[in-house]
């Protein structure tokens, strides 16, 4: 045998050598504990947010919509979970051309004149353009922060859907005179989505200037909402990351998209002394699990303990289901909140799931068109302190 | 007696029009041109169909894809004789076969799972089953019966072909057509649905409040190993048998199996490589992301959550079909001047390279064309849609259409055919281990076992480096 074929031997073998070294190499060491060891040690920041000795939430409304199945017929109609929300036809912004072929410059053209203060005649008009305008509902709450000194200061978490029913929730609850007073003192919206964010103009007719805090990543069409409501005041949008509010609150911005496209969420987090951290969530869509380690990760809390939560956790909003929402029910365990006031998009069945696993889940009333006492209904409320 | 497309593939002559890269840059702008325009009408969500609700368009993607796997692999072309094959123009070829092949699917949709599987076996296969029962909308009843038939798709589009590559058609490879295809189809169906049943039917068993223990295992075995009662643990296998049945039939040329002189030996030791290589590329890509992203947490969502982490894998795998089949289908397998390993081997990397340019501008720009949201981890957008659907287009292409019309298809003579089995035969021999082969393959093992550890090393600030969101 020539050296020309011996070289040419060994490369042939060196080459399939190679292919089958990193072949071996990926199978056996890839997933054995050995890998663990190329994990760096994440530091965490501890940033100090403060402390604050209660927080209050009054659920103004977690009933985003009343029947699920006609919602979903809707989506199912429209094209699925992907499509744009303002292509929905879905009220304010209906135009009267039937399901998925909505677009919110027809819809806004038809009410903005009445925005915010005739809100009756602009729900009239909505009703007949839009797909669906009962099946509207939405989501908010008032987050009453008591700070350490005794000082009491109430934000309003997303403002709803529906004009109709969001203002006869204010009302209900008392919102109504709190923004006219000035008692509240912004409008934190965690997103984007119809159901939190939609709504604007109610909060806007009891106080067009107060100051409004956005995540950031929205929409041309939702940045130009905010205008065509009739606001007269501040929009800050908070970047993604951290942001302090007052002393004991942040909000954590998770640059994410989520369905019906939209991007972004802001979460809500408050350092109760003697407690320890609450999380306040609108949908959570970043997931509970990843919005608790985030706060390992990044800030600092009394006594290093999760106390609670409360609102929507984007688990089955559709009372859907999928096993990986049972990864999250076995492993929430893990993080050892002691109550949790889960309503909204967490879904019946995750909150009857919780309960059936032993969790601290604060039962409600199932008044004001909540279904169901497993979770907390309308005009329920929950306090940490 | 008629041969149909037995060989067809093989034995066909495709000659270019034009000199150079220009028919491979033509047939990428045509592949892309109809990528589009039918993306628009079917899958995207500003579309005419909007069939990406995600699972109604991901279910028909993938079972289109095997439908032609059937149609040329397992029937060889079936019941279109050989010179219908070789004469008809490519665009009536193109379109009569993607029409039997989309009427096939519509029969085994609507036909086998909807309306006997999900009529008279398991509800789950059927949305208007579902519907009946408590609490399930319509949407979820199309999306969960979407899913399991889609789950079921993840299956066969590794054994149909599988058995084919790695099997030979063995043992009924003398036989005629149709009893051969039809053979084979039932071996691989009903091997599939053995695999169905033991990786994703718990899945669809917890897919439904309360869990259905009495129907499934609940909860599922792999839970501990795999850190997620998730189905999507096996789907990343699955997927990744599937990516490398094709590496090993195109870009790989059956390389190493193909030097095994013993029929079966051959046979089983390319059907149980192509899953071990697999085994391998779903752990090294779960770790890939660890390595690139930090551990997964189980319980959390999105791209921190173990079961998004193996479903990524898969997704992945699939990024690095896309440019193996476009170096096999138009690229004329390029190189080929060297021995089939440093071939296979430069293919492989040529496809890796071009995998990760793909997944990176894939997560950089879709959003600004597919109707899509930007970022990585949304829990309804799945990159295999669009990269199926582009594979999809390519078999039709290719298989279908000859690569029209950048190239044109000419008919080899018996003797063309026997000359170049004879060279394929002569070329086989001088693969075969001699000599130093042994020593290089011991030194090359050391070097791939280090070239892993480079790669872990540095693939943490290479990720950080590209930072997609």
């Amino acid at each position: 045998m020539t050296n020309t074929t011996n070289r040419r031997s060994f490369l042939k073998g060196a080459t399939t050598g190679v292919g089958v070294g990193l072949v071996g190499a990926m199978g056996l060491y890839s997933y054995s504990s050995a890998r663990k060891s190329h994990f760096p040690n994440v530091e965490r920041k501890m940033a100090d947010i403060g402390v604050c000795k209660s927080v209050k939430v009054v659920n103004v409304s977690e009933t985003s919509w009343f029947e699920n199945a006609t919602l979903m017929g809707d989506i199912k109609g429209a094209g699925g979970l992907l499509v744009n929300q303002y292509d929905y036809n879905w009220p304010p912004f209906g135009n009267g051309k039937g399901l998925g072929k909505g677009s919110y410059k027809d819809g806004i053209a038809q009410i903005k004149h009445l925005l915010p203060n005739r809100l009756e005649e602009a729900w009239e008009i909505i009703t007949k353009n839009s797909v669906h305008p009962e099946n509207a509902g939405g989501f908010a709450a008032v987050i009453e922060v008591e700070e350490m000194d005794g000082r009491k200061r109430k934000f309003l978490l997303d403002s709803g859907w529906s004009y109709k029913w969001m203002d006869e929730c204010f009302k209900r609850e008392g919102i109504d005179k709190m923004l006219q007073n000035k008692e509240i003192e912004a409008l934190l919206i965690s997103h984007e989505h119809f159901d939190h964010y939609w709504g604007i103009p109610v909060t806007f007719k009891y106080n067009p200037e107060i100051t409004v805090y956005i995540p950031e990543g929205f929409y041309p069409e939702g940045l130009q909402y905010i205008k065509d409501a009739g606001h007269k005041g501040k929009v800050i949008t908070v970047k993604n990351g951290l942001h302090k509010y007052i002393p004991g609150m942040a909000s954590y911005v998770f640059p994410i998209p989520i369905i019906c496209r939209v991007y972004g969420e802001q979460s809500l987090y408050f350092n109760v002394a003697g407690k320890g951290l609450v999380s306040v969530t609108g949908c959570c869509h970043q997931g509970i699990i990843q919005f608790a380690e985030t706060a390992i990760r990044e800030i600092k809390y009394e006594k290093d303990k999760f106390h609670g939560i409360y609102g929507g956790l984007h688990i089955s909003p559709f009372d859907d289901w999928d096993p990986k929402y049972d990864d999250l029910v076995f492993s929430l365990r893990d993080y050892g909140f002691e109550k949790i006031g889960c309503n909204h998009c967490t879904g019946v069945i995750c909150a009857k799931k919780f309960i059936a696993a032993g969790y601290p889940v604060i039962q409600g009333t199932a008044r004001h068109r909540s279904k169901d006492v497993a979770y907390l209904g309308n005009g329920d409320t929950i306090a940490f302190a | 007696m008629e041969r149909f497309g037995i060989g067809f593939l093989e034995e066909r002559k495709l000659v270019k029009r034009w000199s150079g890269p220009v028919p491979a840059l033509v047939s990428l702008a045509l592949l892309l041109a109809v990528f589009y325009a039918t993306w628009w009408i079917f899958q995207d969500p500003r579309g005419l169909l909007r069939m990406y609700t995600p699972y109604v368009g991901y279910m028909y993607c993938r079972w289109w894809l095997i439908m032609m796997i059937w149609m040329v692999y397992i029937f060889d072309f079936w019941p279109f004789k050989r010179q219908w094959l070789e004469t008809a123009h490519p665009l009536v070829k193109g379109v009569v076969l993607t029409a039997v092949s989309v009427l096939i699917l519509m029969v085994l949709i609507k036909g086998f799972f909807e309306g006997l599987l999900g009529n008279f076996g398991l509800a789950y296969f059927n949305p208007s089953q579902l519907e009946k029962l408590p609490g399930v909308t319509s949407f979820f009843a199309v999306e969960y019966a979407s899913l399991a038939i889609l789950m079921f798709a993840a299956i066969a589009s590794w054994l149909s072909p599988a058995w084919v590559v790695a099997v030979e058609n063995s043992p009924w490879e003398k036989l005629a057509q149709p009893v051969r295809g039809l053979t084979i189809l039932l071996v691989t169906f009903f091997l599939s649905t053995l695999v169905y049943f033991l990786t994703m039917h718990s899945h669809m068993g917890i897919l439904y409040y309360p869990w259905q223990y009495f129907t499934s295992i609940a909860p599922p075995y792999w839970e501990s190993f795999a850190d997620t009662v998730s189905g999507n643990f096996h789907i990343s296998w699955i997927m990744c048998c599937t990516v490398v049945v094709w590496l090993v039939e195109t870009i790989w040329q059956r390389y190493p199996f193909v030097l095994i002189r013993n029929d079966w030996a051959r046979r089983a030791a390319t059907f149980f490589g192509i899953i071990a290589i697999a085994v391998a590329v779903h752990f090294f890509l779960y770790f890939a992301q660890e390595l690139a992203w930090g551990e997964a947490i189980r319980g959390t969502r999105r791209d921190f959550a173990p079961d998004w982490r193996w479903l990524h894998v898969g997704e992945m795998a699939i990024f690095f079909l896309v440019p193996a089949l476009f170096l096999n289908f138009y690229c004329g397998n390029w190189p080929r001047k060297y021995s089939m390993p440093v071939n296979a081997a430069v293919r492989t990397l040529i496809s890796l390279a071009a995998a990760v340019a793909l997944y990176i501008v894939y997560y950089k720009t879709s959003h600004l064309f597919l109707g899509t949201q930007k970022g990585l981890s949304h829990p309804q957008q799945f990159p295999m849609i669009p990269t199926i659907w582009l594979v999809n287009l390519m078999l039709v292409h290719h298989w279908f259409m000859d690569n029209w019309p950048a190239w044109k298809l000419q008919t080899r003579t018996a003797a063309e055919i026997s000359e170049e089995h004879a060279a394929k035969v002569a070329r086989l021999e001088w693969e075969r281990p001699s000599g130093k082969y042994g020593l290089g393959l011991g030194v090359g093992a050391a070097i791939g076992v280090a070239l892993y550890f480079v790669v872990v090393q540095i693939l943490p600030s290479a990720a950080n480096a590209v930072a997609i969101q």
